[in-house]
């Protein structure tokens, strides 16, 4: 194959072995998370064990890291301000940096690291299209740096896309792995109070907590009703009547959900609903919270500037 | 399929979050506040639909749900998918927090287009609500992995052949989607008719 003013380096087995195993690397650690997770549940199986498919957003509220004392209305508009820094990185290295960053943010949180590392896992599939599809198709430049695999000669992969794709991996992780020092630090009423003093309408933010809620509610509903349908010996299969079973199962949830809203919104009226919930869920804020959110937009900043003036490798 | 964080242009990241927030606030002004706390309730049985996952030969793949959503709440639906997203994105990471904008449009558009769609054409008959449900969430899953594809695609040349995957790989999505969604609105027409039936329509009645 031909590409002109393009460098080709023909690797041989163990070198491209070890290239395509740092690919994949991020896809592997996800699946033996998963494969991880899957043999603790099998293992726990038979006990009348709580059902955690849904993590509770704010089970690991109560702490004492800067993060739990910081006020939710600068610490949402700081990391998220971070977090817009950090996608707008554009070269592998500074990436790098910042996923190291928010590594050891979500370690100074002192929370365990199952739900971030679930959070990673959940990226995988997407992250790990990119990872496979990107150095395929990124089109060759002038300069760019072709690899040949010996046992895939019909495949030139383009260095510059290995690049870019790694880049994404590291963004998307390092941003993940913010969500919980911003999100899971302070209760779910008051992170949702914080947005509401950012700007957000106060109705979305009861929204948000009425339907985080019945998220729970209704899980509980669909679990019930697949165990019915299981009971009365209902095997998905790929076919029709199992698609028609399914359908009828959802427009069911559907109608019961429906019908529940009459009920709570009644109930919520009965008790003197007026359009907000009482109770005062607002942190004052206060000079060390500045201080700290002055500090990880500066962090931000700085990786950019650096990503911008030192980009180190860049293809 | 949820867009990460980093994957697009941090220009189309931010724009896309002002359009989302411009929606929402049109939202907010069109549809009756008293019906909120309901739309909210509802939505919570979406987000649990869209968990449950189908099989499909060797694998299984689970509902998109644009197409049902816009039908069986109209104008409301861009306001429950951006609150569904947002909560998917804190609880489970699907989409990341900086590209919620742009999964909320993804979304939320063929949404409301479904809802009109479906409230327009979906006639008296079982057999005619049944066919017009199965297209519109067909429909709505196409659109969506177009808005994904086109969203992919401003990341710029590189993007392409993934644009083209994406799209690809949504095509097995929308089959199902689409005969699942015609037996839940033919289920739904059988069993309580009125759930589907635009507001104004249902009060008179």
């Amino acid at each position: 194959m031909n590409f002109p003013r393009a460098t080709v380096i023909v690797l041989n087995g163990a070198q491209s072995l070890a290239l395509l195993s740092c690919l994949l690397l991020p896809l592997i650690c996800a699946l033996v998370v998963l494969f991880l997770g899957k043999k603790r549940r099998q293992a726990g199986r038979g006990e009348p064990a709580p059902d955690w498919s849904i993590p509770a957003i704010d089970a690991q509220a109560a702490g004492r890291s800067l993060f739990h004392t910081w006020a939710p209305a600068v610490k949402i508009a700081a990391l998220l301000a971070t977090s817009f820094l950090v996608v707008s990185l554009n070269s592998l290295i500074w990436a790098l940096a910042a996923l190291v960053l928010c590594v050891l943010a979500v370690q100074l949180t002192g929370m365990p690291w199952t739900r971030p590392l679930k959070r990673l896992a959940a990226l995988a599939g997407f992250l790990g299209m990119l990872v496979v599809i990107l150095p395929l198709t990124s089109p060759v430049h002038p300069g760019d740096t072709i690899v040949l695999l010996p046992w895939l000669k019909s495949w030139p992969l383009n260095l510059a896309g290995v690049f870019l794709a790694l880049t994404i991996v590291c963004k998307a992780a390092a941003v993940a792995l913010l969500m919980e020092p911003m999100l899971a630090t302070a209760p779910l009423a008051r992170t949702l109070q914080g947005l509401t003093d950012l700007g957000l309408p106060p109705v979305l933010n009861q929204m948000i907590l009425l339907c985080h809620r019945y998220i729970f509610v209704f899980q509980q509903e669909m679990h019930r009703m697949q165990r019915s349908m299981r009971v009365r010996g209902f095997a998905p299969r790929t076919d029709l009547a199992t698609l028609r079973t399914m359908g009828n199962g959802f427009g069911m949830l559907f109608i019961r959900s429906f019908e529940r809203t009459e009920r709570v919104y009644e109930a919520m009226l009965s008790r003197g609903y007026q359009g907000i919930f009482p109770g005062e869920t607002r942190q004052k804020i206060t000079c060390p919270d500045l201080v700290k959110g002055a500090l990880f937009i500066i962090i931000g900043l700085l990786l950019l500037a650096g990503d911008r003036l030192l980009p180190g490798i860049r293809f | 399929m949820h867009i990460a964080d980093g994957v697009l242009p941090t220009a189309v990241a931010a724009g896309s979050y002002v359009l989302t927030l411009a929606g929402l606030g049109l939202s907010l002004r069109t549809v009756d506040s008293r019906d909120l706390p309901k739309i909210a309730v509802v939505t919570s049985s979406f987000f649990v639909a869209s968990l449950i996952h189908v099989p499909l030969g060797p694998t299984s793949v689970h509902l998109v749900l644009p197409g049902i959503v816009g039908a069986l709440l109209g104008p409301a639906s861009f306001l429950s998918i951006t609150v569904g997203l947002f909560l998917q994105s804190l609880l489970f990471q699907f989409g990341g927090l900086t590209a919620l904008g742009a999964n909320a449009l993804m979304m939320g558009v063929p949404a409301l287009l479904c809802g009109f769609f479906f409230r327009r054409f979906r006639g008296n008959t079982q057999t005619s609500n049944a066919i017009v449900g199965a297209l519109v969430s067909g429909g709505g899953v196409l659109l969506a992995a177009l808005f994904l594809a086109l969203l992919l695609a401003t990341g710029g040349e590189a993007f392409f052949g993934v644009a083209k995957m994406a799209l690809l790989a949504h095509v097995p999505v929308m089959v199902i989607e689409a005969l699942v969604g015609g037996f839940v609105i033919s289920f739904l027409f059988r069993v309580k008719p009125e759930l589907l039936a635009p507001r104004s329509r249902r009060k008179r009645a």
